[in-house]
């Protein structure tokens, strides 16, 4: 893939995007494969190395390995072929599927599927590791009263990670996706999420921290398509040294989906003054009897509570930590499984300790 | 203890303190009163180092130290405590987090063990009990939601568990109902009342001198002690107001 097949930064879906990092990513250097941990969960367990499956350490359980198609994306249609599906029956129940992507240089790119049947529940988390450009595509369908908690972690030294996700959410129905971007890589999230049923659920967001010359981007769509539906959009975006973080989440309420409950927090925390925070919450609705709150704020640690903290003892680092970790806090506590959460939160905590 | 001379601070260019000498020596509790304006507040901040407060001229020592060239937690880690006027709230830290990091870092600082989670919620029950507050409190984040009452209750559990040995208390009164008033009367008298610690109090009224009484008032007016007396000063405050006697 080139630069051109892209879409230009004057598209507005993509006016923050860092598109030379991709090629940048792509170009580097092969590296020794990193260790991928699982967390110590029961379950599948997929170790993916440059997009493909290491068998020999995998555990797939209920997970196949398939040939997938991804949409017209302008980056999800690149992840197309052999991917993993997890497809549960009604009222099936899956232990946590657990995969760890690990990135040895240059490009790969890897669709995914989620399919679950009525009143199925899953759990999946994922993690990023290594150095290059990870490209993935997922699609996932919920059918009525489908249960899915999604973490997504991005912890890679450096490179790229590019998530293109698209969902369809049926009746009652409840999608739960946080991602936390707490390594060194650019990244860029774009998600497409149709809520195709009556009274869905959808709670999608996450902590993006950046430092150095770092970019992190979200451009996340949700489209409420049927009345009694509620979507929550809770990001949280700190930004060090000359870093940015960008967020954009937009809303379309259709015009028969009445009595939706929309919900968007987009908080960005400046940790220096050279770094950029982005962002843009968007309503589009077309329904007269809705409920749809957005709210967008920049800002610095709180000064009374830096002399606070400090006039009880604690050094302005570690209050400064503190206080950034309470900042993301309120992302980071939406995932439902205390392992992973755990796992996420010390992972917040790592980059604080080396950002600060 | 501490021994303020000829102290000069302003904010932000204006003049607020304009040659403040004051000496608080061990076991002693002193009361700062005066009318708004006067720079109460100021003194507070300035001892406790709170950034946008400039010194320009005069010194403050605390145990023979030069207080002014320490950074806010370096003073806290030498035993000075700032109670608040208006405590700051800090939502995503709860109490029992804000607390052991801040003891833990000066008991660092003082070549101290820091406390173990059960050591140090056994003592911050402990503390709650005392100055009956309820121990859920301590779970909830700092500050957040609590009335003013329970602010100032939070800043003497705070007080109780720091242990501090100079305490600089800025209209702690203030926001109390009479219940409440007795009981920090109480923690501030059980707490800091020693022969090897001080109390500056900053007051506008004589109710909270009921409970704990100063062995010495001083009047605080443009910025320097236009007067200093025993306890019947404060007395002598609130039956004439501040206009004749600070003058």
């Amino acid at each position: 893939m080139t630069l051109l097949d892209l879409p230009s930064t004057r598209a507005e879906a993509w006016r923050w995007a860092d598109l030379g990092s991709l090629s940048a990513a792509a170009a580097l250097a092969s590296i020794a494969a990193p260790e991928a941990e699982f967390l110590d969960l029961p379950g599948a367990k997929l170790l993916f190395i440059d997009g493909k499956l290491d068998e020999a350490r995998s555990d797939l359980h209920r997970v196949t390995i398939t040939d997938l198609t991804a949409d017209d994306h302008a980056l999800g249609r690149h992840a197309r072929g052999l991917g993993w599906s997890l497809h549960l029956a009604t009222q099936g129940v899956a232990d946590p599927v657990q995969i760890v992507h690990v990135a040895t240089g240059r490009e790969n790119h890897l669709p995914s599927e989620i399919v679950l049947a009525e009143d199925a529940a899953a759990t999946v988390v994922e993690s990023f590791v290594g150095a290059g450009w990870q490209n993935r595509f997922m699609r996932t369908r919920l059918a009525k009263g489908a249960r899915l908690m999604r973490a997504v972690r991005l912890l890679q030294p450096a490179g790229f990670v590019s998530l293109r996700e698209a969902a369809e959410v049926g009746e009652a129905a409840s999608l739960v996706t946080t991602f936390l971007g707490a390594g060194g890589q650019g990244s860029r999230i774009d998600a497409q999420l149709t809520m195709a049923g009556q009274g869905a659920f959808v709670e999608y967001g996450g902590a993006l921290l950046t430092s150095a010359e770092q970019k992190q981007e979200c451009a996340v769509r949700v489209n409420h398509a049927q009345p009694n539906g509620a979507s929550r959009q809770v990001w949280r975006a700190v930004a060090a040294d000359r870093s940015q973080v960008s967020l954009a989440a937009a809303v379309e309420v259709a015009r028969h989906a009445q009595k939706t409950d929309g919900e968007q927090s987009l908080r960005g925390l400046l940790l220096d003054r050279t770094a950029t925070v982005n962002l843009k919450p968007e309503l589009e609705i077309f329904a007269d009897d809705v409920k749809c709150a957005h709210g967008a704020t920049v800002g610095e640690l709180d000064r009374g509570a830096m002399f606070y903290m400090q006039s009880r003892g604690i050094p302005p680092e570690r209050a400064k930590a503190m206080l950034t970790r309470a900042f993301v806090a309120d992302a980071l506590e939406r995932i439902g499984n205390e392992s992973i959460r755990d796992a996420f939160e010390a992972d917040a905590d790592a980059w604080l300790e080396t950002a600060l | 203890m501490l021994q303020i001379t000829n102290l000069h601070a302003e904010i932000a260019g204006t003049p607020i303190l304009k040659g403040l000498t004051l000496t608080v020596n061990a076991g002693e509790i002193h009361a700062i009163m005066g009318p708004n304006g006067a720079g109460k507040s100021t003194l507070g901040y300035v001892i406790g180092g709170r950034p946008g407060y400039e010194v320009t001229e005069g010194s403050i020592t605390f145990n023979g130290q030069d207080l002014l060239e320490l950074a806010p937690n370096e003073r806290a880690a030498a035993g000075v405590f700032l109670g608040f006027q208006y405590p700051v709230e800090i939502p995503g830290v709860s109490n029992v987090q804000f607390l052991r990091e801040a003891l833990n870092a000066q008991r660092t600082n003082r070549s101290e063990k820091p406390l173990s989670g059960a050591e140090f919620l056994k003592l911050a029950r402990e503390e709650a009990r005392k100055l009956e507050m309820d121990v859920e409190m301590l779970k909830r984040p700092v500050n957040v939601g609590f009335s003013g009452g329970e602010k100032k209750r939070n800043e003497m559990v705070q007080m109780g568990i720091i242990d501090p040995s100079f305490a600089i208390l800025d209209e702690t009164d203030s926001g109390l109902d009479i219940d409440a008033l007795r009981i920090v009367g109480d923690g501030i008298n059980r707490i800091m009342r020693r022969p090897d610690k001080a109390v500056m109090l900053i007051t506008h009224y004589q109710r909270l001198l009921d409970y704990v009484r100063p062995d010495f008032v001083h009047v605080l007016a443009d910025g320097r002690i236009t007067r200093s007396g025993g306890a019947e000063l404060a007395h002598q405050l609130e039956r004439e107001g501040y206009t004749e006697i600070a003058a």
